[in-house]
Formats: C-alpha cells, sequence, structure tokens
C-alpha cells in the first residue's frame, strides 16, 4: 500500500509539472481517524499529501464530470476558436474506472480530456459497518495491519477482521482493477468475491411483495432527502435533477413519505445499466438507508437481459441508450 | 430551585410512564441510528447514549410544516384548515449544545418583533430535560469554543447530571417544577450531590480537547467577504444536505404551495444554503453561482452574520456536521485555518 502511494505521489508530481493535466482527483487525509476525504489538486507540491489505503471511499469521477462541466460553461463566453480544454487527471480504482467509462459512452467529455491513473483496490472501509462494529461508540483510533483493523474507542482496542468492515460492494466486487487506464500502478490486485455478488438480491427476490414493499419503505423512511446519495454518484450528474425541477413539479419538497419514495424510485431506475455498484451512495449516506439492494437488483437485471455489466468496458454502452436489431432480446417487454 | 435524587434504573420507567399522559420525545435506538422520536408505546428511551444523529430542532421547527390549507371553491379559493393546536410535551434527553440551539433559534422565530406561532408555541408547551455531558461524547465536541459548556443549562428546565448509580435532576425553571408533580416521589438532593456535581462539572470541561477559535475570526470575516481562501474550502463539497439538515441551528426554510386538483397547502420546509436551488431566482439568475459561494454563506452566517444580529454564534460545537459530512469538510478546520490567515 505505501509502495502504490509513493508512486502514486511520483507520477501525480510529474503529471502536473509537465502540465500534461491540469488538475488532478485524488484522496487525502481526513480529519477523522478513519477517513481519507476528496481533493482537488493543481500544484506539482500538492502531490506529496496523496493518500492511498482502504478509507478512500467515495467514487471520484464525480468530481472529474463537474471540474471539466464548469469550465466548458466558463468557456462559453470565449471565441470557439480560442476555447481550452481542462485536463483532469484522478485517481482511479475499478469502479471509479467504469464510471468514467459510462461517462464516456455517454459523451459527457472527451477521452483526452481525463487521464486515468489506475490503482488495483482490495477494498475499502465501510465507515458504518465499522462503526457496528465497535457497537456504534467513536472511532477514536483507527488503523490497517495486513488483514484486519484495530479500533480504538473510549471502551478500549478492538481487532477486527478487515473483511467485516469491508463495503458489501468491495467484497462482492467483479472489477477490482481497472478497466481503463493511462498509467498503472502497482501490481494487479487479488479477485474478490463475485460469485456472491447477487446473495443479498436472490434472497430480497424470494421474498413475498408484501414483505419487499415493507422493506423498501421502512429504509425509504430513513431518508431525510439531503441528496447526499444523488450528488456523489458519477452516474447522477442532471444539470437539473427531477426532484428540483418546478414547471411542472414532480416531487412534493416536504417530507411526504410518497414524495420520498418517488425520489428514490426514480433516481435507481435511473441507473439501469449506469449502476457500477461503487457504493459511494450508500458510504455517504448519514441515515444508513440500504440502496443497494435495490440498485443491485436493476444490475442483476441488466445482467440477466441484456448479458450487460456497467461500464465494463467502453465498447458495451448502457443497454438503454444502444439499439442491437439482433441482440435484444425483447420477450421480457411481453412477459415482465 | 428544586433538587432531585432518580435512581438510574427508575428513569427509563419514569418517562415511559409521563409518555402515556403526554406527548414526549426521546433519543431512541432505531437499527444502527440513535434518533430523537415521538415516544410511542413499547418504545425504550436511552439512558446511555452519545447524542442523536437528528438534532431536536425538529420538534420546534419540523422538516415539513403546513402552515394552510385552501380548496378551490365557487368564489375562489377558500381557507379550510388552520393548524391544529399544539400538545404539552416533554423533549427528553437533550445534551446541552443541543439546548442551546434553541435558545439561539429563539433569537430567529421568537423575537419580540418577529413571532412564529407555529415554533413559539411549540416552545412554550415543551419542557425541556437534559443529560449533562460528564463524559463528552465524542472527540469532535466543541462546545466550548462557541460559549458553551457540557454542562450548560441554557435552554433547560431539568438537568439531568450522572452521578454514578443515581441522576441529580435540578429543576431549573418554573416550567421544569411544574413537571415534578408528574415524576412521582422523589428523595431531594443532599449538599454532597451538588457540590459532586460542581466537581464534575469542571472536569467534563477539561476532557474537551478539540478547540476552535471560534469568536476571533469574526473580524476577520467582517473584512474579507472576498479572499482567496474561499476558493479552497469548497472545492470537494458534494453539495449535499447532510450538515444542514442535521445541524442543530441551521434553520432556512422554504415555502411553497402544494395543488392536487382542487386543494392545496401552503408548506413550509426546510432548505439548505448548500443547494444550488436556495439563491436560485426566477429570472435564472443565481447571486451564489458557484459551492464556493454558498459555502462562504454558510461559514458567514454562523460566525458572523448571526454574531451581528444577535451577538451569538450560530453554531453549538456539537461536532454533527463535522462525523457526518460523506467526505469530511471539517469546520473546525476550517475555522482555525482562517484563524491563520
Amino acid at each position: 500500500m505505501e509502495n502504490i502511494e509513493n508512486k502514486l505521489r511520483e507520477e501525480a508530481k510529474k503529471l502536473l509539472t509537465e502540465k500534461k493535466v491540469d488538475a488532478l482527483v485524488g484522496y487525502e487525509e481526513g480529519t477523522l481517524p478513519f477517513q481519507a476525504s476528496p481533493c482537488i489538486i493543481t500544484e506539482p507540491e500538492e502531490a506529496d499529501k496523496l493518500v492511498w489505503n482502504a478509507f478512500c471511499s467515495v467514487n471520484l469521477a464525480k468530481y472529474v464530470h463537474d471540474i471539466i462541466h464548469r469550465h466548458r460553461e466558463s468557456q462559453m463566453r470565449v471565441k470557439p476558436e480560442d476555447r481550452t480544454k481542462k485536463i483532469v487527471g484522478i485517481v482511479a480504482r475499478g469502479c471509479t474506472t467504469r464510471s468514467i467509462a459510462i461517462h464516456l459512452q455517454e459523451k459527457q467529455y472527451d477521452r483526452d480530456e481525463v487521464v486515468i491513473i489506475g490503482v488495483p483496490c482490495t477494498g475499502y472501509i465501510a465507515k458504518k459497518k465499522l462503526s457496528k462494529a465497535v457497537k456504534g461508540k467513536e472511532v477514536i483510533e483507527c488503523t490497517i495491519e495486513g488483514d484486519s483493523v484495530t479500533a480504538v474507542t473510549s471502551e478500549g482496542s478492538i481487532k477486527i477482521p478487515l473483511k467485516e468492515v469491508l463495503s458489501d460492494s468491495c467484497l462482492s466486487c467483479r472489477y477490482n482493477n481497472p478497466v481503463i487506464s493511462d498509467l498503472m500502478i502497482g501490481d494487479a490486485a487479488p479477485p474478490m468475491d463475485p460469485e456472491k455478488e447477487y446473495e443479498d438480491v436472490d434472497a430480497f427476490e424470494a421474498l413475498s411483495e408484501e414483505e419487499r414493499w415493507a422493506y423498501f419503505t421502512k429504509e425509504m423512511d430513513k431518508c431525510i432527502r439531503c441528496y447526499a446519495c444523488r450528488n456523489t454518484c458519477p452516474s447522477c450528474y442532471c444539470k437539473q435533477c427531477f426532484v428540483e425541477q418546478n414547471q411542472p413539479r414532480w416531487v412534493g419538497v416536504g417530507v411526504d413519505q410518497t414524495d420520498t419514495q418517488v425520489f428514490q424510485i426514480m433516481r435507481i431506475f435511473h441507473q439501469v445499466g449506469r449502476c457500477v455498484d461503487c457504493g459511494s451512495c450508500i458510504e455517504v449516506c448519514p441515515m444508513g438507508v440500504d440502496l443497494r439492494k435495490f440498485l443491485k437488483k436493476l444490475d442483476k437485471d441488466g445482467f440477466e437481459l441484456f448479458t450487460h455489466r456497467a461500464g465494463e468496458s467502453l465498447d458495451s454502452p448502457p443497454p438503454l441508450s444502444a439499439y442491437s436489431l439482433t441482440g435484444d432480446k425483447d420477450d421480457f417487454i411481453f412477459e415482465p | 430551585m428544586e433538587t432531585r435524587i432518580i435512581k438510574k434504573e427508575n428513569l427509563a420507567g419514569i418517562v415511559k410512564k409521563l409518555s402515556e399522559d403526554m406527548l414526549v420525545y426521546a433519543p431512541v435506538q432505531e437499527e444502527d441510528n440513535v434518533l430523537f422520536k415521538v415516544l410511542e408505546k413499547g418504545m425504550e428511551p436511552l439512558i446511555e447514549f452519545d447524542n442523536a444523529k437528528n438534532a431536536p430542532k425538529n420538534f420546534f421547527f419540523p422538516q415539513t410544516e403546513t402552515m394552510m390549507r385552501y380548496l378551490k371553491g365557487e368564489r375562489g379559493e377558500e381557507l379550510t384548515d388552520v393548524p391544529e393546536e399544539m400538545q404539552e410535551a416533554v423533549l427528553f434527553g437533550v445534551r446541552p449544545c443541543d439546548a442551546r440551539s434553541f435558545v439561539l433559534l429563539d433569537n430567529v422565530f421568537n423575537d419580540s418583533k418577529y413571532r412564529d406561532p407555529y415554533y413559539a408555541e411549540r416552545r412554550e408547551k415543551t419542557t425541556i430535560v437534559s443529560f449533562a455531558c460528564v463524559e463528552p461524547p465524542y472527540t469532535t465536541c466543541f462546545c466550548t469554543s462557541v460559549d458553551g459548556h457540557p454542562f450548560s443549562t441554557e435552554g433547560i428546565d431539568i438537568s439531568l447530571v450522572d452521578l454514578g448509580d443515581e441522576f441529580l435532576a435540578e429543576f431549573l425553571t418554573p416550567k421544569g417544577e411544574s413537571l415534578l408533580v408528574r415524576l412521582g416521589e422523589l428523595p431531594k438532593a443532599d449538599e454532597a450531590s451538588m457540590s459532586k456535581k460542581e466537581a464534575l462539572s469542571g472536569e467534563a470541561a477539561d476532557k474537551i480537547k478539540s478547540k476552535v477559535p471560534g469568536r476571533s475570526i469574526k473580524p476577520w470575516l467582517d473584512e474579507n467577504f472576498e479572499h482567496p481562501f474561499w476558493d479552497t474550502i469548497h472545492q470537494s463539497c458534494l453539495a449535499c444536505g447532510t450538515c444542514t439538515y442535521l445541524c442543530p441551528t441551521c434553520h432556512c426554510f422554504d415555502i411553497t404551495d402544494e395543488i392536487k386538483k382542487e386543494e392545496g397547502k401552503r408548506i413550509r420546509s426546510w432548505d439548505s444554503c448548500m443547494y444550488w436551488l436556495f439563491t436560485m431566482e426566477t429570472s435564472g439568475h443565481n447571486p451564489r453561482p458557484s459551492q464556493k459561494e454558498r459555502w462562504r454563506q454558510r461559514l458567514m452566517h454562523k460566525f458572523k452574520y448571526f454574531v451581528d444580529n444577535f451577538d451569538a454564534i450560530a453554531c453549538v460545537g456539537c461536532g454533527r456536521c463535522v462525523m457526518y459530512c460523506p467526505v469530511n469538510i471539517d469546520i473546525r478546520k476550517i475555522v482555525q485555518d482562517i484563524s491563520k490567515l
């Protein structure tokens, strides 16, 4: 891990010094003992603050999208022939590169606007699982050594197997190594356990309709409509989300149960073939809403109906934005 | 002031008994979260917990509030409903920081000039029972830096202090004392308990290690509406509303009409300065066009505008925004960084 971090800083410094990127998105050490915070650097000397460890959680692809789009907007007042591109570098694990692939497929920016520093990934620690492992106490210190995590709380120190606190998305990750990159750091990471990918969904599918609806309702009742899930999601890049449109208004602004459900259902359904299961929405949710079960169900459908896995390569566009005369299995349209 | 002793094992029972006769809001365990909720039959109020994830402001200033309803009739729109009468209530188990937030919010909603009838009535009818922070629950607590104290009694009617096997209950206000009759027979507290409390209070303040120069950045804020520093803090901000929605003092709201066919209602709901829509004007112009201006507003509102208007910092140091910010933007660090400029 340390080697990767050193190499990462070196490469980042080089890219910034040689002006191959105008900005670089990575992670820096946070102020809390179990958090790495996203950061955007523009100067070579800032590269030394980059970190790479199991606390690096949120998907950074969203920042690339936003930086490029803000820049493009600022270029609107510039004569077309004088317009510049802003090249953004990004520290990207497997899921992040899949999000970038989706951005590229959906023509959000050009391939030459992003420089991908690929990093192998062995999973990140899910804050909520860590908190649960220490019975909700505040983690005052947290260190990782090999396969175990030592968390210190006011009640003492606990050693927890790393696997127990890794994000569920990571445990069954199929693409923990970058699917596209401009340069790679470190050796490929060993595979995770993708065979168990849909275990949760299978169990959920086996429930009755009433039970499923009850679970959905219970989870959505936790939502406070802060929109952290949407805002961190690389695939949620609409300039104006439908929840904020008011001519006409699609969803009420209050905490009416149905409004919250509509927001979540619509967001989830917009992810068909576009959710890379990076787990960021779950990670950032302050209330611990289980969004993954529903997103993963759509992911499963995407695979079973279209043999498609979101962002797995630049050549497989999201099924709902592609049409193939021979490839579509359309039976399901008539037999839901 | 009346003082009583409550045995630790009896407290939850007393609260539950109270909830049979009146509305009680209390911290409860809901899956992995500790949340303030209306205590209903079968629910267990927490006696030992750190702090609730949601700030208790919701009980006075709900996330959504219907202010009036209307119906389209033959002679135009007719008002059909006025808000229900508020009930007597007890808000149990707040931390002193959260209790102070009500005193701060009173400046806005229950001022001699502007009185918000919904907020004011709920405030008047609610008795606030707090747990003093004998052990400040988090390392991110910084109440002492923003004019607070782990044993502060501001905004509190009944203060409970954990003395080990029992609680010292101080009935600080007439409203608090009037609840005394509903609590059953309780022994009076002796001198020893009172002096023990004094000792614990001093120790508790020393345990708060997180220090922030909350007051001293004001002169800088006064002078530096435009400054390169404002370009640095918002870069990683997701523009979500976690910090403002969990904050006990954030109180910005929006008023909208929701209409279904012939019926409509006017609702007031929480808004957040972190949202781009917050200052979006009908013309399409947005005076706070980017997250930079929105973050500046959040900082300025808490550490300058509120101080200008009410001589108080609009932050109680509970640390929720620090702990739950998805990308770890730490307001303590921002204030510290400003103080070094």
